[in-house]
């Protein structure tokens, strides 16, 4: 069973099940209302680029999403390894960051909107801080729990700090934080969605809840196949450059 | 001439050596037995100060960027190729990155890896990524060399192997070497000098045996020198009385 005939399997099992719930919704067993049939959603999904009225939504989720992912890397590994390799810092920060792990983060949507309104700002603000606990914690972690074997092996060869971060810290973070990205992109993309499902005037999110106050089905799962795909895009780019940034894993 | 007078160490309040002294004269092979957990390790580790001593003196005219280190582990690191990781070596030392490369080249074709410069460490066996930490320590051309049972994990025919390509270029430079081992026939079969270490804690050096085998030494016709037996007979025999247990 190589992986070209599963994936044959799961493509034939994937549209056997599309064809039963054509069959179903076209024989009258589901109500159109809650459940349309496939080809309804299609042709929802293909009016929305067809008349070019995706567009605008598209790059507002994207931008937020992209830039709180952008923006919570970079704040993450800073705070992260700051707080690693300064045990002060990082004494003040563990807490503050356990606190905002503990509590589901997207309850802060609301708040970010009366902070920074109902533009970008706020779906930025609200990825940024899903993606930077998520980055912190891994760098932190990352640092802390790296092999001291090659920390002694770099010292013994007369290597200081600066040659620990360049040969040792970095490149072990990079690997963790790889490791993470797909669920960092995931974590991004909900921040700009929920952010935008909160109070937005364009977006994905802001669609979603159009379509949820016009009750229209159709549409809705046409949106969650749309952010799906992107967000499988997005895994396969991270999982390329996963691949190629850590072929030394094999 | 590394010189380590009554070295004291201790792992927080329990006590590792007390007193522990010994000498590696300049070009000479020295070898360092005794019991487990009494402390061998925890020496090497004071000497390349990984570890601070709570009294005692390390003595040495060699300065710190000459002395290298094999440890038990390769240590070599996953996200660089062998030739990397054997001209960080030398880069740390402040060696050019291009002529650090083109030396790392030429000590791994020495060490027999040719072909292999371009792998990392997980695509090399286990003697191919003991070669490249021996490379690596090598390149840097140190005037000595602390080993911490860095041939433990390989099968017998690797380690022989590899022992004797370390100790031809050991004979063939002058390096002086310091050597941790479980292995008394290795200590005897690669030594001028072997310590015995006495049962810790409080360990100390207990016993001392000059190896007068000729050189170039030839690592496994030395186990059939006439001076080897009775030398290797009254090394188990102290260690033996050492660890509370029978002679053979």
């Amino acid at each position: 069973m190589n992986r070209k005939t599963a994936w044959l399997r799961q493509v034939v099992a994937l549209a056997g099940l599309i064809a039963v719930w054509e069959a179903c919704a076209d024989a009258g067993y589901f109500d159109p209302l809650y459940m349309p049939a496939p080809s309804k959603v299609a042709a929802a999904l293909y009016q929305l680029f067809a008349q070019g009225t995706i567009w605008p939504h598209l790059i507002a989720t994207f931008s937020a999403a992209l830039g709180g992912l952008a923006i919570g890397l970079i704040v993450g590994t800073a705070l992260g390894a700051i707080a690693a390799l300064t045990p002060v810092v990082g004494e003040l920060l563990a807490p503050v960051m356990i606190a905002l792990n503990a509590v589901p983060r997207v309850v802060l949507a609301p708040l970010f909107v009366i902070w920074f309104g109902i533009g970008i700002g706020s779906k930025v603000a609200l990825s940024f801080i899903l993606v930077a606990v998520l980055i912190f914690f891994t760098v932190f972690t990352g640092i802390r729990e790296v092999d001291r074997r090659l920390v002694e092996r770099v010292v013994t060869l007369g290597g200081g700090r600066r040659a620990l971060l360049r040969e040792v810290y970095g490149p072990s973070v990079v690997s963790w934080i790889l490791g993470n990205l797909k669920v960092a992109v995931g974590f991004a993309f909900t921040g700009a969605v929920v952010g935008e499902f909160v109070a937005a005037t364009k977006g994905l999110g802001y669609l979603l809840s159009f379509a949820q106050s016009s009750y229209n089905a159709a549409l809705m799962l046409a949106l969650v196949l749309l952010i799906m795909g992107f967000v499988l895009l997005l895994f396969a780019l991270t999982g390329w450059l996963e691949r190629r940034l850590l072929r030394w894993r094999g | 001439m590394l010189r380590v007078d009554s070295l004291a160490l201790a792992y927080g309040a329990t006590p590792v050596l007390e007193g522990a002294s010994l000498e590696v004269p300049s070009g000479q092979f020295v070898s360092l037995v005794g019991p487990s957990g009494s402390g061998k390790s925890s020496l090497l580790r004071a000497v390349i100060g990984l570890q601070k001593p709570l009294s005692g003196a390390i003595d040495t005219d060699i300065a710190a960027g000459e002395i290298g280190m094999l440890f038990q582990d390769d240590a070599l690191l996953p996200w660089r190729t062998a030739e990397q990781n054997v001209a960080l070596g030398l880069r740390l030392k402040g060696v050019a990155a291009g002529t650090a490369i083109a030396s790392a080249r030429q000590w791994i074709t020495r060490l027999g890896l040719y072909g292999l410069s371009e792998r990392f460490p997980r695509e090399l066996s286990g003697g191919q990524r003991k070669r490249v930490a021996l490379a690596q320590v090598l390149a840097r051309e140190p005037q000595l060399i602390l080993m911490d049972e860095p041939f433990a994990s390989l099968d017998a025919i690797v380690r022989a192997r590899v022992t004797q390509d370390l100790v031809r270029l050991v004979e063939l430079r002058g390096i002086s070497v310091l050597l941790v081992t479980h292995d008394l026939e290795e200590a005897l079969a690669l030594s001028d000098v072997v310590y015995l270490l006495s049962q810790g804690p409080r360990a100390r050096i207990s016993g001392r045996y000059d190896v007068s085998l000729p050189r170039p030494r030839d690592v496994i016709k030395a186990r059939t020198h006439p001076e080897f037996a009775p030398l290797l007979q009254r090394l188990w025999n102290d260690l033996a009385r050492e660890i509370g247990g029978r002679a053979a």
